[in-house]
């Protein structure tokens, strides 16, 4: 009797157990099962924006440094990395025949100058011929007119005089132009010596070699760079920005930099120049951030991450950007409300660097919000209010 | 009168309800099996919404972005944009890579996105929306990140600030969305030795690397890193135009391909997915075979214990009406506690697959009402056999 | 004798033609209400078969029973007067079996207020049926017990019991007492006697227990398929 009726009992137990599981299961599980979200309050903060974007060391002033005319190099006398005054020989290109030439047109106003003294010789002597005709032919013209002498001497005097004067402006002449040839001379052997010098590269600046492109030996043409320089002193980063998230950037703000070299230290640095073009291609504007204090070390090329901290909004209403939603085209967040939700359209203004979202208009402090759901939610979801979601 | 088989299974009914756990466990794979399929279909709808766009712009001649690959030029959604109709366009990327998390590679599916655009994650399960411009990332959460971590993608470290539900691909590979530069950059870097060896090779082509032209080189290594593609621009339709419309304009104007929601459905559901679907229909109907198989032998096997009985039963003058019945209550009862069992354990372990299974109260219905024809049609074998039984047996042994 | 049973010239004929056996031939017996009258005989002489006709299991060849004052079988007249055999066994013929044969998954009660309840009383009336039953019986005490929880004389008290539940005229037991020892076997056919006298049923007891076949006051010998009747020793049982 007593075994009959535990059975009963075991089996109306065991019967009652399965179908408790079976309901618990329709409930929690299918379109009965509450959404489970996270709740926040509208809250007074005040949300600071932060822009965000990555840059490359770059130094302010670089020099390519290269011959003007094709040429080899005969000479590289500096490597990457030495440090450079201005004016340091920094390589030398091949003279090949230069140095010939050189000689040559040194030799030829050398010879030009001689050619000068020569000319000038003649003249004095053209000029002293010239005043002793002329002064026969003044005293024979005297004479002559005294009735000394007959006419035909006179003449003949007269005649040997012009034919000095003209002798001596023959000389005259020879001179000058000896002295042109002398003049050009020079400046052909100027102009040979400057070539000569123009081979020599120097340093156009203090700076830092960073690329060393030909080495001796090497056929380089006008204009090719045997020696990079940077100004040690000029380096900076030049930031790329999203375009639509640069609002705010201005010169002057002050930058947090990081490289990639060195991820754990934050520089301090500020936007130094905004360019007024910006890349219409990737959509991003260009900014220049100089370090307050230049590191040591750096390398050009080298990434960074930079993040600018603007002035932000002080008693700001205030939500987590993840109550953002969209919804019919609208944004706008849930608003929980005597368990009711209901979807309310808001004006968003700045974002805080803290994942905050300032709220224009659309909510008033302290309307309970919707933050993280388990699903896309609507107006007659079943919801089931939960501290914190899986996965945080 | 009383219930024959009320009193039979209440006699033993510590072996019938481990029976009908058995095939409940076996119906629980079934209900699983559906699932799995439910899932699967449901992952590509919840994958369209998600992105929260009214059209797909591809690729001409593709059916991309998830079913083919895709790419086309990231300045085509400014196109795209000036197109009456158009609300809202942007571009995307997909690309099914390695992300690296601690020690372990995980495979996921890399989504570049313009926040605030089509393409985001609709909600959060936790942390936050993206703030910066690079090197942030939201992830499934059934990828394992945690909010604060920082995973790899090829070259740059990203922190997890958002963690979301139910984004993966149609293989099932969960979603990591990253910003769409880093995205573009990540789906086209190279690693670094393949790109020191591709400047060797271009240095050491003589057409490229031309002595009398210094800088080439450079300029052509600068046009090799870039990229400009994006895999698809995601549109979302302004108020008074129809999706239809202005994926016809698209299409026509802007020589791209562009799809509608119901046309990507189509394409995900019908065309990604239809082998797998097939797949496992073939095992929906092998297992419920085999579960008809089961219940007819059990319950069989339960009736050839009782022939005895059910002699002496039709000998002491019980209508064969209650003896089928009887049976077939049995049949029932099983097929109940084993639908009840099967429900139960199919939703209890349903969250521990991999991939998302969904199950469906319709589904649970129909499987319902299959479980208890196909019990009665499995009773159909033992109330033969018992209908067979000679009353005179029970007599002189 | 109006009531109890009578069987005239009940022949029963397995096959046909060459190989035809005829296993009973004119069998004619007469039992009154009340009476318990043992039926005896070697393996194969054909008293199975006889048990099986009068059970309304297998249709004899030719012959006429009679059951309560009604004919039931006549074969010069079509054979079975009613068509359903079922209901005849139910409500006019109890059966007990050489094991009890309960039904496993019912009570004792039950097992007993199933041949009511299948004749379509209500569930209470059968019930009250059944510890009357019992009682007379001695087993009421086991009443909610299950078969399987009660001792071999229980059972076939029990299954007495059910023959008896529906007040059939007449009561038919193949080998009741063969699993028994001797004093419970007696103790049996003494419960016999006193139901067939209580309740006026008429008993035909299939043995061949020599144990109790002394205990008869009437046994029919069926030997090659015919019976003979003969007086028993009655001596009954002290």
């Amino acid at each position: 009797m007593k075994l009959s009726i535990n059975r009963r009992t075991a089996f109306i137990l065991a019967g009652a157990a399965l179908l408790a599981a079976f309901v618990w299961v329709l409930a929690r599980s299918g379109p009965l099962a509450p959404v489970r979200v996270t709740v926040t309050q509208v809250v007074r903060a005040d949300p600071a924006p932060m822009l965000f974007g990555i840059g490359v060391v770059e130094a302010r002033r670089s020099y390519l440094v290269g011959p003007t005319g094709a040429g080899r190099v005969r000479q590289v006398a500096v490597d990457v990395g030495d440090v450079v005054r201005a004016g340091q020989l920094l390589a030398e290109m091949d003279p090949v025949d230069l140095d010939q030439r050189l000689a040559s047109t040194v030799a030829a106003a050398a010879r030009a100058r001689n050619a000068v003294d020569t000319a000038a010789a003649q003249l004095a002597d053209s000029s002293a011929r010239r005043e002793v005709a002329a002064a026969n032919a003044r005293r024979y013209d005297d004479l002559g007119g005294k009735g000394f002498v007959s006419s035909s001497v006179t003449e003949g005097k007269a005649q040997e005089l012009k034919s000095a004067e003209a002798q001596l402006a023959g000389a005259e002449a020879a001179l000058a132009g000896a002295r042109q040839d002398l003049i050009r001379f020079n400046a052909e052997r100027d102009g040979a010596q400057q070539q000569r010098a123009n081979l020599r590269l120097l340093a156009p600046a203090d700076g830092l070699v960073t690329a060393r492109d030909a080495e001796p030996g090497s056929t380089v043409v006008a204009g090719q760079a045997v020696l990079r320089l940077v100004a040690a002193d000029s380096l900076w980063v030049k930031l790329r920005l999203d375009q639509n998230r640069s609002a705010g950037l201005q010169v002057g703000l002050p930058a947090e930099i990081v490289l990639r070299s060195r991820p754990g230290q934050v520089l301090a640095g500020k936007v130094a120049r905004i360019e007024l073009l910006s890349d219409s291609v990737t959509e991003e504007r260009i900014a220049q951030v100089s370090f307050d204090t230049p590191p040591r070390d750096v390398s050009v090329g080298e990434m960074a991450e930079i993040t600018l901290r603007l002035p932000g909004v002080k008693q700001a209403l205030v939500l987590p950007n993840a109550a953002l939603r969209q919804r019919g085209g609208k944004t706008g967040v849930w608003v929980q409300a005597a368990d009711k939700l209901s979807f309310v359209a808001v004006r968003a203004g700045i974002s805080g660097a803290d994942g905050s979202v300032q709220i224009l208009d659309g909510l008033k402090e302290g309307d309970a919000v919707i933050v993280h759901s388990e699903r896309d939610l609507v107006e007659d979801s079943r919801i089931k209010i939960v501290s914190a979601l899986g996965g945080s | 009168m009383i219930s024959l088989a009320g009193r039979d299974i209440l006699h033993s009914w510590g072996k019938f309800v481990l029976t009908g756990m058995g095939l409940g466990l076996l119906i629980g794979a079934t209900l699983t099996m559906a699932g799995v399929y439910r899932g699967m279909v449901d992952d590509a709808r919840v994958l369209l919404t998600n992105s929260g766009a009214d059209i797909w712009v591809v690729q001409k001649d593709t059916q991309g972005p998830y079913a083919e690959a895709s790419s086309i030029r990231d300045d085509a959604y400014r196109g795209v944009l000036g197109l009456p109709g158009v609300a809202q366009a942007a571009s995307v990327t997909y690309l099914t890579m390695q992300v690296r998390h601690g020690d372990t590679d995980e495979r996921a599916m890399v989504v570049g996105f313009e926040p605030g655009q089509p393409g985001e994650p609709a909600y959060l399960l936790a942390g936050r929306r993206l703030l910066r411009g690079h090197y942030e990332a939201i992830a499934d959460v059934k990828t394992g990140f945690r909010l604060g971590e920082r995973i790899r993608i090829r070259r740059h470290d990203y922190e997890v600030v958002g963690l979301t539900r139910r984004m993966v691909s149609s293989g099932g590979d969960p979603m990591v969305f990253i910003p769409l530069k880093d995205a573009q950059e990540a789906q086209f870097l190279k690693d670094n030795d393949a790109i020191v060896s591709d400047r060797a090779r271009t240095a050491g082509n003589p057409a490229l690397n031309r002595p009398g032209v210094p800088g080439l080189l450079d300029a052509v290594n600068a046009a090799q890193t870039i990229n400009h593609s994006v895999n698809a621009v995601l549109v979302k339709v302004g108020a008074g135009a129809t999706a239809e419309a202005v994926a016809q304009d698209i299409r026509r104007w802007k020589h791209l391909q562009a799809y509608t929601r119901e046309q990507m459905e189509e394409i995900l559901i019908a065309k990604l997915i239809a082998t797998s679907a097939k797949q496992i229909g073939m095992f929906l109907v092998i297992l419920t075979i085999v579960s008809a198989a089961i219940v007819a032998f059990i319950i069989y096997t339960m009736t050839l214990g009782k022939i005895r009985e059910i002699a002496v039963l039709k000998l002491i003058g019980t209508r064969n009406r209650t003896i089928a019945g009887m049976i077939l209550q049995q049949a029932m009862g099983l097929g109940l506690i084993g639908f009840v069992v099967g429900k139960i354990s199919a939703t209890l372990w349903a969250p521990a697959f991999p991939k998302y299974v969904l199950l469906e109260t319709a589904d649970a219905m129909r499987a319902f009402v299959i479980v208890m024809v196909v019990c009665a049609l499995a009773s159909t074998l033992a109330i033969r056999a018992a209908l067979k039984v000679d009353p005179a047996t029970a007599i002189g042994g | 004798m109006e009531q109890g049973i009578r069987i005239e010239g009940l022949s029963k004929r397995y096959g046909e033609g060459d190989t035809a056996v005829d296993a009973l031939k004119e069998v004619n017996m007469s039992i009154a209400p009340g009476e318990v009258v043992g039926l005896v005989g070697p393996s194969g002489s054909g008293k199975t078969t006889l048990l099986k006709c009068l059970g309304a299991v297998i249709e004899p060849t030719r012959g006429r029973m009679t059951l309560g004052g009604e004919v039931i079988y006549d074969g010069e007249q079509g054979g079975w007067k009613t068509k359903d055999l079922r209901a005849l066994r139910r409500d006019r013929i109890g059966f007990i079996f050489q094991a009890p044969y309960l039904i496993p998954f019912l009570d004792v009660t039950d097992n007993v207020a199933l041949l009511p309840m299948l004749a379509g009383r209500p569930n209470g009336a059968s019930r009250a049926r059944a510890l009357e039953l019992l009682q007379a019986l001695d087993v009421a005490h086991r009443a909610r017990a299950q078969p399987s929880e009660l001792s071999g004389g229980e059972q076939q008290r029990v299954s007495i019991a059910r023959a008896l539940a529906n007040q059939p005229p007449v009561i038919l037991a193949d080998e009741p007492t063969a699993p028994l020892d001797s004093e419970r076997a007696l103790a049996v056919v003494r419960i016999l006697n006193q139901m067939a006298s209580q309740y006026q049923t008429a008993i035909i007891v299939v043995t061949h227990d020599e144990k109790i076949i002394p205990t008869f006051k009437r046994i029919y010998h069926i030997r090659d398929g015919r019976t003979v009747e003969e007086v028993g020793e009655g001596r009954g049982i002290s």
